[in-house]
């Protein structure tokens, strides 16, 4: 007899194989339990971190002995006093902060067209120009970028000897804030770009159109129209962008040279460098904090976009 | 002293290039003010690009738009006044009914007091009052249709155009609104484009139909005229369900011509637009329903062609009947015969020999190739 070898393709003989695995661990078929079963590995690796949380929240109430070098056996409040009471706390919360607002605001801003023209365009090569122009960044990695930035703007860099050409005096473009904020743009603008473009995506191609038979010019069918129906893409990208912003290490730490720490790099410090574990902890709980308010009060501004949960999202 | 009236909208040898392909081909027509156009044509064959090319979204390769005479090359789509209801609707889910009814009337900066009355006049128009605070996602299918349709015709356009809103819709809906189109069309007398794979819907809505086909404009007449006088085999089939014979042409006059099928000579009528010479393969198109049916004993009178058969298949349709018969003196063809049981005579079955006929004036005799 003939076998239609093309009509079973290998990968459902694969699916096969993993049913037969499947049926050999749980002989009677999981039944109703399967997606809890499937679901074990990952609360076990959220479920490590929330139990990690704990032990930092232990630390975080012991105070370090400076003669000694040992922790106090009883809790005390003492490292988030300090942590209060000194002014370099608040001055690295709140320059990671702002960092992070300005950094989510100007990502935005750029990853809005980058995305718009990318899921508008008619021409396949643009597209796919865009969606590598967009890729190549990830396989370089943050820190090989953070440096490739520290060659292209040190004082001996490509654009001071640029700028020494038509006679300008080098320039101190690192180490300051804005050298930081802009390598973190910079290495945030994927992100931001992949998550609105799904959003973009699901707005009908028909709706600009309309809104211009409608008798709005383009600025008007991009405020009243696009951007409301890309809210939900806009809240997610830049809740995303926010938070990673916030807890960055290396852009602070390559571009800013030790004078721009954000908190994660404070955080560091207390625990490799000063080895004390109570007060960095106190420091991871602080930041903690500072992002999930944050976070909360956008989603309590602007709703959850699509980071909601549930079919009736809105 | 009496001003002749421009047609409310003409294109003139109008062409659209994407690329290398022509989606539209040298498309000349006119529509008069208040009539509703229905621009008929298989899927692709240039429909919407010719709607997008009136509305302004494309500029036309070649070729002119006018709209109540004036040329609109130079004005953009949000500056002409055209309302448009979108294949898949294009309503805004983040505004209630209303708000989407109101945007038009925004963005035209009508005068911020009248816009509500204004707004409730034509969610009434289109049996939407109650509705106003609704969301689109809240409303069902054909609700939303009347949306679109009242954001379309709520700032008064000149012009109203319908890209196959009702396609998506079933069949009972879709003639429902069909009928509905037609009764808001008529109460505003807006002029009207409307486009549509359906023919029943072009026949049923229309003052007068364009047939399209790759690009290209293949008949542009009245319903009936669309009906009784396809101009060619294309439009022939589009409409309606017609049977194709070849034959070739032995006799033609100016109103006549007289053509060979299998064993029989039979006179038809042809369009007189494309010169037939004798000789020449050519295409012989009747319509199902044309076709007289009759069990072998009946006898049918008035007929000029009268043949024998053999019903191979019976498909009954409630209204009607669908028969397939095949006819030996036509070279062994099988024609498609819908009979509209009128006397409640019984069905004819399979295998039941027949007699089948009809007149001359239903036989269309078309050039075989052009
Ligand atoms: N923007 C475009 N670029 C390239 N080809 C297009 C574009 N728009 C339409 N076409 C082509 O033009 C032809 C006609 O399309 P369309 O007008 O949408 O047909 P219809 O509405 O009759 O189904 C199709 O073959 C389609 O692929
Ligand atoms: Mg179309």
């Amino acid at each position: 007899m003939r076998r239609y070898k093309t009509s079973y393709p290998i990968s459902w003989r694969f699916m096969d194989v993993l049913e037969a695995a499947f049926a050999l661990v749980l002989p009677r078929g999981g039944g109703r339990l399967t997606p809890y079963l499937l679901l074990t590995p990952a609360v076990l690796l959220v479920g490590t971190l929330a139990v990690g949380l704990l032990y930092i929240g232990d630390s975080s109430l012991r105070v370090l002995d400076r003669s000694t070098f040992l922790f106090s056996d009883y809790w005390t409040l003492e490292n988030y006093q300090r942590a209060f009471s000194e002014s370099f706390t608040a001055t690295i919360i709140w320059r990671s902060l702002a960092g992070a607002v300005i950094v989510t605001a100007v990502t935005l801003l750029l990853a809005f067209p980058y995305a718009y023209v990318m899921v508008r365009t008619s021409s396949a090569l643009l597209r796919k120009f865009l969606l590598v122009a967009l890729f190549l960044p990830f396989f370089i990695g943050q820190v090989v970028r953070a440096y490739g930035w520290l060659i292209i703007l040190g004082n001996q860099g490509i654009v001071n000897d640029a700028l020494a050409l038509v006679g300008v005096e080098p320039l101190r473009l690192l180490f300051n804030y804005p050298a930081v904020l802009f390598g973190l743009v910079q290495y945030m603008l994927p992100f931001g770009v992949l998550m609105l473009a799904p959003a973009l995506t699901a707005i009908p191609e028909d709706i600009e159109a309309a809104a211009t038979s409608l008798g709005a010019n383009w600025v008007r069918a991009l405020f009243h129209v696009v951007l409301p129906m890309a809210r939900p893409g806009l809240i997610g990208a830049g809740v995303v962008v926010l938070t990673l912003s916030l807890t960055d290490f290396a852009m602070p730490a390559i571009l800013g040279g030790g004078s721009q720490d954000f908190v994660a790099n404070a955080i560091y410090d207390q625990f490799f460098r000063t080895s004390d574990q109570g007060f960095g902890a106190s420091l991871t709980l602080i930041l903690i904090a500072v992002g999930s308010m944050t976070v909360g009060l956008v989603f309590a501004v602007f709703g959850a976009g699509t980071l909601a949960l549930g079919a009736n999202r809105k | 002293m009496t001003e002749i009236q421009a047609a409310a909208v003409s294109a003139i040898n109008v062409e659209m290039t994407f690329g290398t392909f022509k989606a539209v081909k040298d498309a000349s027509f006119e529509l008069q003010n208040g009539k509703f156009l229905t621009i008929l044509g298989p899927s692709g064959s240039g429909k919407t690009t010719l709607l997008r090319l009136i509305a302004g979204f494309l500029t036309p390769s070649s070729g002119e738009i006018l709209i109540n005479g004036r040329s609109v090359r130079a004005v953009a789509a949000n500056k002409r006044s055209i309302g448009m209801v979108f294949q898949k609707l294009a309503l805004f889910p983040h505004m209630t009914a209303a708000e989407n009814v109101a945007f038009p009337l925004k963005m035209r900066r009508f005068d911020a007091r009248t816009i509500p009355d204004r707004v409730a006049q034509y969610l009434k128009l289109v049996r939407l009052d109650g509705f106003e605070n609704r969301r689109i996602h809240e409303l069902s299918g054909g609700q939303q249709q009347r949306v679109a349709i009242a954001r379309a015709l709520v700032f008064e356009p000149d012009l109203l155009l319908l890209d196959e809103p009702l396609a998506a819709l079933d069949r009972k809906l879709r003639e429902e609104m069909q009928l509905e189109f037609r009764r808001i069309q008529k109460e505003l007398g807006v002029t009207t484009i409307n486009v549509t794979h359906d023919q029943r819907e072009a026949l049923v809505v229309s003052d007068q139909v364009i047939v399209m086909n790759d690009g290209e404009i293949q008949q542009n007449a009245a319903p009936t005229q669309m009906y009784r006088m396809p101009s060619n085999p294309f439009v022939a089939n589009f409409i309606g369900v017609t049977n194709d014979l070849s034959g070739i042409l032995t006799r033609v006059t100016s109103a006549d011509a007289t053509a060979r099928f299998g064993n029989v000579e039979l006179m038809g009528v042809h369009g007189g637009a494309v010169a037939l010479e004798d000789g020449t393969p050519i295409k012989g198109a009747i319509r199902a329903e044309q076709i007289r049916i009759a069990s072998a004993e009946q006898s049918m009178a008035g007929l000029d062609a009268d043949f024998r058969g053999t019903v191979l298949d019976a498909i009954f349709e409630g209204e009607r009947h669908v028969y397939e018969v095949e006819v030996p003196e036509l070279g062994g063809e099988t024609l498609k015969i819908i009979h509209h049981d009128r006397n409640d005579q019984s069905a004819l079955e399979p295998g039941a020999l027949v007699h089948i006929g009809w007149k001359n004036r239903d036989l269309q005799i078309f050039p075989a190739k052009q």
